[in-house]
């Protein structure tokens, strides 16, 4: 039976109640076809990775499956240089990353063009949670999904907290590259 | 001094009255002519913040989506949206950030403020005097306002300045006042001007009045360290920043020899400034050298881990960073509280005009759990008096207030994992894996996560068993806290003019790579550990590194593989290679004022007056950055933004995304990096140095590569280039795996390549990215932003035009 990513949905850090909106936690399924169905998705990864490093190997078959660039923040880029994964990963800081995404006319990581839909995992709660607040307040054309262990309250879809299920955290990352996989 | 002289008569007049009240003389001794804007008013530097921020767009992260702030409201900006007066998200984030500096600012000025009327009452007026090797010894009184104080009292008219600013600014922030976050940043920008400026009145005013080194690279090693503090003796602790009291205290113990019955400990900054009493040497009517005498606790993030470790007979508060719990937890522990400012009272009752020997009793007698005592030498007998009566009393009150190993074991069976602790933690420790550990009798995790626990005490409010979790702390680490015994070297006060006579080219010519300022509190994501490491990181490489606050105290915690904390591993003076503890938080004005004096000194800039220009010469062409890894209080928001008006960036741990606000470069747009060559007017696109103004980093290792990259100066000559490109891409291989996407950026000639990788990146240059080499002559024909040119000089400002073309 899949892992219910609905389960506790509060925020991470229990203060962050930002207003009256605020994020729905969704099934993997729902999470897993919206990220699917986007044009040009980013996968954008943090140093939370080093915790927990076969999540490194997790988000390079997420990226495969959907033939999505990873934007690796922080230092996390040498998680994935050290696993021979070095195309379609750019190393670029959240901070200027989101700056980046907020504005209209900027051409994306490879000059291809703007993105869709932003998916964040690995990234400390609080500077994630913050730059989810910065684009629903300042880019309402991406869509932010969260597809990290926490409730994360400033995205448009996110999971409950997982944060102390680490195989249902698995378990449920699993689920979602099967169904980008299909 | 030129002198003025004149004389009146009035004849035939009666009943009159004349008023006097000020006679203004011209400084006429001064060199430098008046700069175009003495005392600048709200708008007077708008144009230079302008070109800031839109160079560095304003980017905020709203903390909430709502305004509450009138009763109209709660009004819903979610989207940017617009609430009732009329004000969008992005002027709402203005408004709170202009609040934020504006606190800051007040905190220092008024601290300021405080000690001009104690030293005016304590020393009588004293001249201004920072001795012979700093002669340009108020840069930022300077700049700002285009006077030169001679006395203390002078600088009463810079307090009365940023007092009528303050006003004015926080004027504005009221519904229905400003409405633009353009300008709400520039207010935040003249606000944190504003706070250099109070600063660096308050320090130069204990400089000169205790007599605290100036400018000395040897200021002597002073002791930190819970451990440090003689538990044998009565401990008094000072907490805080403003040292008026804990000074009297010393100076109580040292007249009446009771430096054997008691010892001092000063947490916060407080316990810098102690530490930095009469060790100039010079007469004054205190002892002299007192300040070794006393213990730096520790830093804030450390208060409440001291207080359970029970170091302590008596507390006294002055201001600033005193946690508002204080009282309550030492009243749970018998220790008794004096508040000596009227910033803090804490609803106790002010005994300033009872008594000594009354208070002491009703203290020694738990009678009552504090007192306020505005008098600086009263609270300080007060305090030394009670520290030695109530010692004996609390012995057994202290034993039991320490867990035995029992009752920790207890306590660790009584967790039931529900994990709502770490829903709260700051830094994310997972309390009940250190609680299932501590089951199997494995402490390592307490251990290991000590230093990373913000002391906050969050946990304890969540828990549903009621367990206190600090006091567990303490237990687990008894015998480090009993061990933790280092040395840090004292507050050394501004940079002497010779040695920015020494590094000042270098310094603009790069080859010195840069200034790294690592200032402000102990908020850390990952533990004090962190302070340390940066530090080493850059000392090592030869920048010059300069730090104060907590920061400077908490990376006195660690040593080398040889027992030497990093004070005793590197020199003391502002050169490559060198690190300096300039001080307390209000010593942080000496940071700035150092690359002002660049300016004035090396560059024979006139800061009279001059601000923009100033500013703009630093932005251009002094390589420096700061770093406020433990960023948690109002006043780094503001220390931050006067960095930033001053043209030097800053960055900050993840935790500051909660100011809300940050300025960031695009890159990606050439127009944004358009300057002027003051030789001839013309315009050129340069290399985006620095690329941005205030940055989040998410970890040590990205605020690192990003540090190297701020000290980009669009002026580095060639052999500087390379030296900083070489750092940039070292610490990019060592903590990144590979070279930074944009080290081609940074690329103007082929002798600024770093050496190590020069083929390579040669090659590079032309497969990759299409530049013309000449192999043969090993050239870069083709493909950078702009060439090198050793006397291009960059500015933003016009008036700076030499000659146009």
């Amino acid at each position: 039976m899949a892992v219910d990513t609905t389960k506790n949905p509060i925020p991470f850090e229990m203060a962050q109640i930002p207003g009256p909106e605020m994020a729905k936690a969704y099934p993997v399924k729902v999470i897993g076809a919206i990220i699917k169905k986007a044009k040009r998705p980013l996968l954008v990864v943090g140093a939370e990775l080093f915790d927990d490093p076969i999540m490194f190997d997790k988000a390079i078959e997420i990226a495969k499956a959907k033939n999505m660039t990873i934007a690796a923040t922080a230092h996390t880029i040498k998680g994935f240089i050290e696993r021979g994964y070095t195309t379609n990963v750019y190393q670029i800081g959240l901070h200027p990353l989101t700056n980046y995404l907020r504005f209209k006319d900027w051409k994306g990581l490879d000059g291809q063009g703007h993105y869709d839909v932003v998916i964040f995992m690995g990234i400390f709660y609080k500077f994630a949670n913050a730059m989810f607040s910065a684009l629903k307040h300042f880019n309402r054309d991406i869509k932010r999904v969260s597809i990290d262990r926490y409730y994360h309250v400033n995205a448009d879809m996110t999971f409950g907290n997982l944060a102390f299920d680490s195989a249902g955290y698995h378990e449920a990352i699993d689920e979602l590259i099967a169904i980008l996989k299909k | 001094m030129a002198k003025l002289e004149g004389s009146f008569t009035v004849e035939d007049m009666k009943n009159v009255q004349i008023n006097i009240g000020a006679v203004v003389k011209e400084e006429e001794e001064w060199d430098q002519p008046m700069g175009p804007f003495p005392k600048p008013q709200i708008a007077t530097l708008r144009d230079w913040d302008f070109k800031i921020l839109n160079r560095y767009r304003i980017f905020y992260a709203p903390a909430d989506d709502t305004c509450t702030l009138c009763t109209y409201g709660p009004c819903d900006l979610t989207g940017n949206k617009r609430g009732a007066c009329g004000i969008n998200m992005e002027g709402t984030c203005g408004k709170i950030v202009l609040v934020a500096c504006l606190m800051g600012t007040c905190a220092h000025t008024a601290h300021g403020i405080h000690l001009y009327h104690w030293v005016m009452d304590r020393f009588g007026d004293m001249k201004f005097d920072m001795g012979t090797e700093i002669l340009y010894d108020a840069p930022i009184y300077q700049t700002v306002m285009g006077k030169k104080p001679r006395m203390l009292k002078d600088f009463g008219e810079g307090l009365t300045y940023i007092e009528e600013q303050v006003a004015n600014l926080l004027a504005a922030t009221h519904t229905g006042q400003e409405g633009s976050y353009m300008d709400f940043e520039s207010k935040a920008l003249h606000a944190g001007m504003l706070d250099c400026l109070g600063m660096e009145i308050c320090d130069m005013l204990q400089v000169v009045a205790y007599d605290m080194p100036r400018g000395d690279p040897n200021a002597p090693l002073v002791e930190i360290g819970m451990g440090t503090l003689d538990q044998n003796k009565a401990v008094l602790i000072a907490y805080g920043h403003n040292l008026a009291a804990g000074a009297e205290a010393m100076v109580y113990i040292e007249n009446n020899k009771l430096w054997d019955k008691v010892d001092i400990g000063g947490v916060c900054c407080t316990a810098h400034d102690l530490t930095r009493i009469t060790e100039a040497g010079n007469p004054s009517i205190l002892p002299q050298n007192l300040g070794p005498k006393a213990k730096v606790a520790g830093a804030i993030g450390w208060w409440r881990k001291m207080v359970r470790a029970g170091i302590m007979d008596v507390v006294m508060v002055d201001e600033q960073c005193v946690w508002c719990d204080t009282l309550k937890d030492c009243e749970e522990r018998k220790i008794p509280v004096i508040a000596t400012t009227d910033k803090i009272m804490y609803g106790l009752k002010d005994r300033t005009n009872d008594p000594v020997d009354a208070i002491v009793d009703d203290l020694v007698n738990f009678r009552v759990p504090g007192v306020v005592i505005l008098d600086p030498m009263k609270a300080s007998e007060v305090g030394v008096k009670t520290a030695i009566a109530v010692k004996p009393k609390r012995a057994e009150i202290k034993a039991k207030s320490v867990l035995t190993g029992d009752e920790f074991k207890k306590l660790v069976s009584s967790c039931t994992k529900c994990n709502e602790c770490a829903f709260v933690c700051p830094p994310h420790i997972r309390i009940s894996n250190l609680m299932e550990e501590a089951a199997k009798g494995n402490l390592e995790p307490f251990s290991s996560t000590y230093e990373v626990c913000v002391g906050c005490g969050r946990c304890e409010q969540v828990c549903r068993q009621e367990i206190p979790i600090l006091k567990m702390y303490e237990y687990a680490n008894r015998e480090y806290i009993k061990n933790q015994k280092f040395k840090m070297r004292a507050g050394r006060g501004p940079a002497k003019d010779t040695e920015i006579r020494t590094v000042g080219a270098p310094l603009v010519l790069g080859t010195i790579p840069g200034v790294i300022a690592l200032v402000g509190c102990s908020n850390y994501p990952d533990g004090t550990k962190d302070a340390y490491d940066i530090a080493k990181e850059f000392v090592d490489r030869g920048y010059i590194v300069v730090t104060s606050g907590c920061m400077a105290m908490d990376m006195s915690l660690y040593t080398n593989e040889e027992g030497k904390t990093i004070w005793e591993q590197y020199p003391g003076g502002f050169d490559g290679r060198n690190i300096c503890n300039v001080g307390s938080c209000v010593a942080n004005s000496h940071i700035g004022g150092a690359a002002i004096k660049v300016a004035t000194i090396f560059a024979h800039r006139n800061h009279r007056a001059n601000w923009d220009d100033i500013a703009d010469y630093i932005l251009s062409k002094v390589g420096a950055c700061g770093i406020a890894w433990g960023a948690y209080s109002q006043k780094a928001a503001s220390i931050a933004t006067g960095c930033n008006r001053l043209g030097i960036p800053v960055v900050v741990q993840p935790h500051s995304v909660i100011y809300r606000r940050a300025f960031l470069g695009r890159a990606d747009v050439p127009e944004d990096w358009v300057v002027i060559d003051a030789r001839d007017g013309s315009k050129l696109r340069v290399e985006p140095a620095p690329e941005h103004m205030l940055y989040v980093a998410e970890t040590k290792e990205e605020a690192m590569l990003m540090m190297a990259k701020l000290c980009f100066r669009p002026s580095d000559n060639s052999m500087g280039r390379m030296i900083k490109l070489t750092h940039y891409c070292d610490i990019s291989m060592k903590y990144f795996g590979k070279l930074p996407d944009d080290w081609p950026v940074y690329v103007r000639h082929a002798s600024e390549l770093p050496l190590a990788w020069k083929d390579q990146m040669m090659k590079e240059l032309e497969e990759k990215y299409g530049w013309k080499i000449d192999w043969k002559a090993k050239k870069i024909v083709e493909g950078p932003i702009r060439p090198a040119d050793v006397s291009f000089d960059p500015t933003n400002i016009e008036r700076k035009i030499r000659v146009r073309k």
